[in-house]
């Protein structure tokens, strides 16, 4: 009789646990997808975060540590926006459903590729399964000033 | 031999057993008494545990709500009233360059700088939907050259390794991600017909590992009577998830109705995908 009741207890512990995940990334999602910050706060924060941390090892990650993940991470963007051709000039996106195997979000982006500037809206579904995430898109969106180019047209009604 | 009543005895014996059978009950007793405190301790953690859980996971939804409410009043940028800290904004950033590297994934070509040179991924999708993605390990010098690669044998990368890769490198990936994006759209219709129409296929439908040659059954209702089809499906473009070549043929007993049906069905799946073109079949059957 009391192994049934911590049984019942021990399920909610995983229920509420798993549950307790789940807002804390919604919330972080949605932070990350609201805030906006420019270069210069962010050569500023540099700049700030390395004065900072004079004072010691707080047993996260140290400034030069991020700041070398931040170069590397840039370095790898501007080599496949240099090779590709394309070139995004903004992003945003919104997390519009966010489950234990489920997270859809509506993207939105604009860029140029090659001489061409485009913007582009789709909804990106991404489910959990097994051993590997699956990805949709759908509700794609192609806006292009491909007045006079028929080719373009013809590749964006595709 | 003593007797033992009512708890008194008489000879030695007696009381020895006597008094071994009450400390065998005691140390029954006391280990049912830990047994017991030790399931009401479990309990009463558990539920401290649920409780601390439960204040946890309301505070967060709070939080959540709140975060919805502010943003609902202005759409677009939100600044944390609070002023976050620079680690804060150096995460942000962190964050955001790592969702556009995302996005570089969905466009079919992402990839990483290395030490000796760049390791890309080609990403393969059908019709919206992402299917396997398969990795160049490239070395840079002395000229460039394949270090490692996941792309599968039967793909022609050598081939077309030798014709692109030293002197047009995005022809060579484009070239590549047409053969890969090909072939894993003509698996996926083959799969996705095996697993939403085996009740029409008869037998197994029979596939080389490229996909590009798919042989199999299917039963063709005509008068409430099914006939066989056999289909032949040869895909000799590589860069195509469209067959070149179709052969449907039906039994020689077959009613000279059904040779029109099988003609149809050969234009069909010339010009449409495996598995949609048996929908419109089952569509067409119910109408």
């Amino acid at each position: 009789m009391d192994n049934s009741i911590c049984q019942v207890y021990e399920d909610e512990i995983q229920s509420l646990e798993e549950e307790i995940k789940l807002l804390a990334e919604k919330y972080e999602d949605s932070q990350q997808e609201s805030t906006f910050f420019s270069e210069e706060e962010i050569l500023m924060s540099i700049k700030s975060f390395q004065r900072e941390f004079q004072g010691g090892s707080k047993g996260h990650e140290s400034p030069s540590d991020l700041k070398a993940q931040l170069e590397s991470l840039e370095t790898d963007l501007s080599f496949l926006m240099k090779f590709t051709g394309i070139q995004f000039t903004s992003h945003s996106k919104k997390t519009v459903e966010k489950t234990r195997n489920r997270t859809v979000r509506k993207h939105r982006l604009s860029g140029n590729c090659h001489s061409l500037s485009f913007q582009l809206e789709f909804q990106l579904l991404e489910m959990q399964n097994k051993e590997s995430v699956s990805a949709v898109i759908t509700d794609l969106s192609i806006i292009m000033e491909s007045g006079e180019d028929s080719d373009v047209s013809k590749f964006v009604s595709r | 031999q003593g007797k033992m009543e009512e708890g008194k005895a008489y000879s030695p014996d007696g009381v020895f057993a006597h008094l071994e059978m009450l400390e065998a009950r005691a140390r029954e007793a006391a280990v049912k008494q830990e047994e017991m405190e030790r399931q009401e301790e479990k309990l009463a953690r558990l539920k401290a545990r649920v409780q601390e859980l439960r204040l946890q996971r309301d505070e967060l939804r709070a939080k959540v709500d709140l975060q919805q409410k502010g943003q609902l009043g202005k759409e677009g940028v939100v600044s944390d009233p609070a002023q976050p800290s620079a680690r804060a904004v150096l995460e942000w950033k962190i964050k955001s360059i790592k969702a556009m590297l995302q996005v570089f994934y969905l466009t079919g070509i992402s990839g990483k700088l290395t030490k000796r040179g760049v390791c890309f991924c080609i990403s393969t999708a059908y019709e919206g939907t992402y299917l396997d993605s398969y990795y160049l390990d490239l070395l840079a010098k002395p000229e460039v050259q394949i270090h490692r690669h996941s792309v599968p044998i039967f793909i022609p990368l050598e081939q077309i390794a030798k014709k692109y890769l030293q002197t047009d490198i995005r022809r060579f990936l484009s070239v590549l991600s047409d053969h890969l994006n090909a072939y894993v759209g003509r698996r996926y219709q083959a799969d996705q017909l095996q697993e939403h129409f085996s009740d029409q296929i008869e037998g197994t439908l029979q596939r080389n590992s490229l996909c590009n040659l798919l042989v199999f059954n299917y039963n063709v209702s005509s008068k409430s009577k099914t006939f066989p089809f056999n289909v032949r499906l040869l895909y000799g473009d590589l860069c195509c998830s469209l067959p070149t070549e179709v052969i449907v043929s039906c039994t020689p007993d077959a009613p000279a109705s059904l040779a029109e049906t099988a003609a149809a069905h050969s234009d069909l799946f010339r010009h449409v995908a495996l598995h949609k073109a048996f929908c419109s079949f089952s569509s067409a059957e119910e109408s």
